[in-house]
């Protein structure tokens, strides 16, 4: 039952309002609705992913995980026909129960978890960040609490609180904690072999070494999503025709054409970690579009934030452990060497393994799961990167970008590396490919009491 | 496209080895590193930063030392001997310190004005393994004259500066005399003491940095004043170097920026003197370049009176030929031949064969610990084209190059080349240590010019030498540093003749303005030339004939007056 007394006004953005909260305390605040309150810390999440330095599409993913399913988890007790992912999930089993004879104000449960979880997992953000999570916390709060007894507030709170706390607890185990602290193993030699990947010359990234080569090893949040099987590579072979060849060869041609679309796709795509919210960021954004084009209960909302920020969790953890599998090359070190000494790709190499694309897996993953809850159709805009100054060396505009389905935004990420250069066909297919699989195991956890996926 | 191949396999090096050896039937650089007794190899911390070298005369015998930095192993200061050979005294001279600190890049300058040249080290962490986030000072030596050092870091302002700092150059750009410093800095430095380091202070430390733009108060204390002077760029810097792109005689900065096209590209700024003031001129002059800048040499190769800039680069260099007064730079690289794949650092313009133009070469080096050899490149100028001659002229050593010095080991007139290496991390298929070569290809006549400046900086770092042989200009800068990849060149000016036997005028334009000009020189020799105590040129003649014409008047007046009192 959720407790809500909340009119909705209207759906001023976060900073309409704390503008106005902070002019005008003593006078009549703008209200926020429940689902109002999920989508802002959504964006909250996404700012906090964004202006944390060091971050890499890795944690990010790993954080958006525990943030969404923290965001699920605060509230599912209030909602009968849902399942918690207590006992679901590989190893969670001592998240808190509340106490069924007393009541419970969910927004404000799921307002104090997601600032707890929020500072947990990105505690190595800045002091001003803080300030910021603090300050959404304490704007819900004080827009929620009316009307609603003390002791259902404190009780609402606390119980927000400790389930951050304990899921919290448990990401510790998973291998990525703190992992921004290891981004690169400088003590690891990795193989030295014709095919195998070299560090980056037209590098995104100053590290020679890549990126989090142990990630593969994490813990998944589905435990189905550890037994997915390994994909296909294709052999080694420099000889011009081969199909490994040509692979390559297809990213030379396609890049002596590119078009301005197929450059600004590539520039929208690129989701640095260093200026963007990352690649899994984009997907968690997705969600936050599709919520606002449907008419979603706070539930709902929830519930779609756990399944995207797991999905995309645990399709990293896959394409990582693949990448260091298979260590393969990019076009930017067998081009140069096999087709045309010149070259070089359109966007520069992230610093880690080609094979599959990270960009392709966790974008199939998020469709998959965005498809499972709206359908197949959803006609929305992109505006991600509205606004960015164009990027001159490229002489290329951030170009906002629509969409009639959740799959097509997925295609236009995978595509959008093999314009920039820095994926082969191959590695977008297979990681398209293997994004289902892993989507999947996400949608077919319990969810409904009804079974009902 | 004719590009040297530089991803080679053992074989093919091995083969090109012996056949530097063997190869005699023209004469050729020659590695003496053996028997010059240097002995170094750079020791990085990680992986691909440093190795830098000074030329500078620690006890003013007439013959050029060498400092070199070691990274995490220590480094030295080598005495030449005058004999082609050189002794290691670090032991002893109070530099030490030095072995506290991962050093990157060195220059030399004398700071305090008392005739002994003296030393400032970059580092980028200290040695002991206890700093979390890799900063420390750079390091201020003094010399005593005696080929000892003092060190006054602390004493000269310099202690709370913690930086990731990559290459150091000293230039005037206040045209004080005092030696001021441009020190580039690749992480986000931090002021002071660090105390607790929480995880946000780790994840912030790889963030972009502001360099150091350090003033030199009348040799006693230096300031930064960076943002003063109106430098606010962040970035991945490695240094930068002062020259007078506009030939306005005062010193402007060319600064490199790693990562130029993600983070903050190439900067030229404009010095503003006698206004305290840096322009930013990147964007109309076309050197805002987006690339992986290393490093610089500063030339003027086409003898056109204007300098050029050789920019190091991951893959292809660019060589940017200065169109003159206001017009943009303009890469010539591809057209006139210097444009070979290799990721590069260091860079020399020097006139190697004193045929009367500027040759270029190119230190190379794989990024370490990736470790594919490279050899160095020798771009031979001929007529404002360039042929690649590494191989022929033996000086295509495969170390893991990174800063480069030219300087006349052996006092003959040529301008010998000195290569500081890396240790590769990994396994490398030949020994990559630091390089020594004598230069035995010169053939015609030479002129060097060592400039002990009075009002000026000691050695005429900022000034400018131009010599008019035969009806031809040519002109030459004396490098303060920054130049090549964290390294400092010979500040004698050194001028290949060809067959000139007599230089018609050697013209100095000392920093500030003056000029002198010596006439009828002969070549083949090394001259020093005093700053004399002459007023500045043409326009201060003016001021003294109008304030000597005022105060005729007002002495007249004045007599007048006086003549009318007594009436």
């Amino acid at each position: 039952m959720i407790i809500s007394k909340i009119n909705i006004i209207n759906r001023l953005p976060l900073f309409l309002l704390l503008i106005f909260s902070i002019a005008c305390s003593t006078t009549e605040q703008a209200k926020m609705d429940d689902k109002d309150v999920a989508l802002e810390w959504a964006n909250m999440t996404l700012y906090i992913t964004r202006y944390t330095p060091s971050n890499s599409p890795t944690f990010a993913s790993r954080a958006f995980g525990y943030i969404g399913l923290t965001m699920y988890e605060s509230i599912v007790p209030g909602f009968i026909e849902y399942n918690s992912m207590n006992g679901q999930l590989n190893g969670l089993e001592l998240l808190p129960k509340i106490d069924p004879t007393k009541e419970y104000n969910w927004a404000l449960s799921l307002n104090a978890g997601q600032s707890e979880i929020l500072k947990k997992i990105y505690v190595q953000t800045s002091g001003e960040n803080i300030q910021k999570i603090d300050s959404l916390e304490q704007l819900v709060f004080n827009q929620v609490q009316h009307d609603i007894d003390n002791e259902t507030v404190l009780r609402s709170v606390s119980y927000g609180k400790s389930v951050a706390h304990a899921i919290f607890e448990w990401s510790k185990t998973d291998g990525g904690h703190r992992g921004y602290l290891h981004n690169f193993d400088k003590t690891m030699v990795h193989p030295d072999r014709p095919g195998s990947w070299k560090p980056p010359l037209f590098a995104q990234s100053f590290s020679h070494h890549p990126l989090h080569p142990h990630w593969g090893e994490n813990r998944t949040f589905a435990a189905m999503n550890e037994t997915i099987s390994d994909p296909q590579i294709i052999p080694y072979d420099t000889t011009p025709g081969s199909p490994y060849y040509q692979q390559f060869e297809n990213v030379y041609l396609k890049d002596l054409e590119l078009t301005q679309l197929e450059k600004e796709a590539a520039i929208w795509w690129g989701d640095d970690p260093d200026v963007s919210f990352t690649p899994p960021g984009h997907s968690y954004y997705f969600a936050t579009l599709a919520l606002e084009g449907h008419d979603s209960t706070l539930i709902e909302c929830a519930q779609v934030y756990a399944q995207v920020g797991m999905a995309v969790a645990d399709a990293f953890i896959n394409c990582w452990k693949w990448k260091y599998q298979f260590f393969t090359e990019r076009p930017n070190t067998f081009i140069p060497k096999y087709i045309d000494e010149e070259w070089e790709s359109f966007w520069p190499d992230p610093p880690f393994p080609s094979f599959p694309s990270g960009h392709a897996i966790q974008a199939a993953t998020a469709a998959t799961v965005l498809e499972h809850n709206f359908g197949k159709k959803f006609t929305f805009t992109d505006r991600a990167h509205e606004g960015r100054e164009r990027d001159e060396l490229k002489e290329t505009d951030f170009v906002i970008r629509s969409f009639d389905s959740f799959w097509e935004a997925a295609q236009e990420t995978a595509d959008s590396r093999f314009y920039g250069g820095i994926h082969t066909k191959l590695d977008n297919e297979v990681g398209l490919e293997k994004g289902i699989e892993i989507a999947k195991n996400i949608n077919a956890l319990e969810w409904k009491k009804t079974n009902e996926k | 496209m004719k590009n040297n191949l530089t991803l080679q396999t053992i074989h093919v090096i091995i083969f090109f080895l012996s056949l530097g050896m063997t190869s005699v039937a023209q004469q050729t650089f020659t590695d003496i590193t053996k028997s010059s007794g240097i002995d170094h190899e750079y020791q990085v911390y990680e992986g691909t930063f440093g190795g830098g070298v000074t030329v500078f005369d620690v006890n003013n015998d007439g013959f050029e030392d060498l400092y070199i930095t070691g990274g995490i192993k220590s480094d030295r200061l080598y005495l030449n001997n005058g004999n082609g050979t050189f002794k290691d005294i670090f032991e002893g001279s109070g530099l030490e310190l030095t072995n506290e600190y991962v050093t990157q890049g060195v220059v030399s300058a004398d700071v305090n004005k008392d005739g002994f040249r003296d030393l400032f080290i970059t580092t980028i962490t200290t040695t002991d393994g206890k700093n979390i986030i890799p900063r420390a000072k750079n390091l201020l030596f003094l010399n005593l004259g005696n080929s000892t050092f003092k060190d006054v870091t602390d004493a000269y302002g310099l202690e709370d500066l913690n930086s990731f700092s990559t290459g150091p150059s000293f230039g005037d750009f206040n045209a004080d005399g005092y030696p001021d410093l441009f020190v580039g800095n690749y992480f986000q430095e931090f002021t002071g003491k660090l105390g607790i380091i929480k995880d946000a202070t780790i994840v912030s430390a790889n963030q972009t940095a502001k360099s150091y733009l350090l003033q030199n108060n009348h040799g006693e204390k230096f300031e930064n004043i960076y943002e003063d002077y109106s430098l606010g760029h962040k970035g991945f810097g490695f240094g930068g170097v002062f020259t007078d792109f506009d030939n306005d005689q005062d010193q402007d900065l060319l600064v490199n920026q790693d990562f130029g096209y993600k983070a903050v590209p190439n900067f030229l700024y404009r010095n503003e003197y006698p206004n305290e003031h840096f322009e930013d001129v990147s964007k109309e002059t076309g050197m805002d370049l987006k690339i992986n800048a290393m490093g610089a040499a500063v030339g003027d190769y086409n003898n056109d009176g204007w300098m050029d800039y050789y920019i190091t680069n991951i893959k292809f260099n660019m060589l940017m030929e200065n169109q003159g007064k206001g017009l943009p730079f303009i890469d010539k690289a591809k057209e006139l031949g210097t444009y070979n794949l290799a990721i590069s650092w260091g860079a020399n313009f020097a006139d190697f064969d004193h045929d009367e133009d500027l040759d270029l070469f190119v230190s190379n080096g794989d990024l370490n610990p990736n470790c594919t050899p490279m050899g160095n490149f020798y771009f031979e100028n001929n007529k404002n084209t360039f042929t690649e001659k590494g191989r022929e002229l033996a000086i295509n050593d495969y170390g893991i190059g990174r800063g480069s010095v030219i300087f006349d080991m052996d006092n003959d007139g040529d301008m010998d080349l000195l290569v500081v290496n890396q240790k590769p991390i990994l396994n490398y298929p030949i020994p990559s240590t630091t390089k020594l070569f004598r230069n035995d290809i010169a053939k015609g006549n030479w002129l060097k010019v060592a400039l002990k400046g009075i009002d000026a900086e000691a050695n005429g770092i900022g000034s400018r030498v131009s010599i008019i042989a035969n009806g031809k200009k040519i002109i030459r800068e004396i490098d303060g540093g920054g130049s090549s990849h964290l390294s400092q060149n010979s500040v004698i000016a050194h001028f290949g003749l060809g067959v000139n036997k007599v230089v018609d005028s050697v013209i100095v334009d000392w920093t500030g303005g003056k000029q002198q000009i010596l006439t009828q020189v002969d070549a083949n020799q090394l001259i020093d030339i005093v700053e004399m105590n002459t007023p500045a040129k043409d326009q201060s003649y003016f001021w003294y004939f109008l304030s000597t014409i005022l105060m005729l008047i007002i002495a007249f007046i004045l007599y007048r007056k006086r003549m009318l009192a007594k009436k």
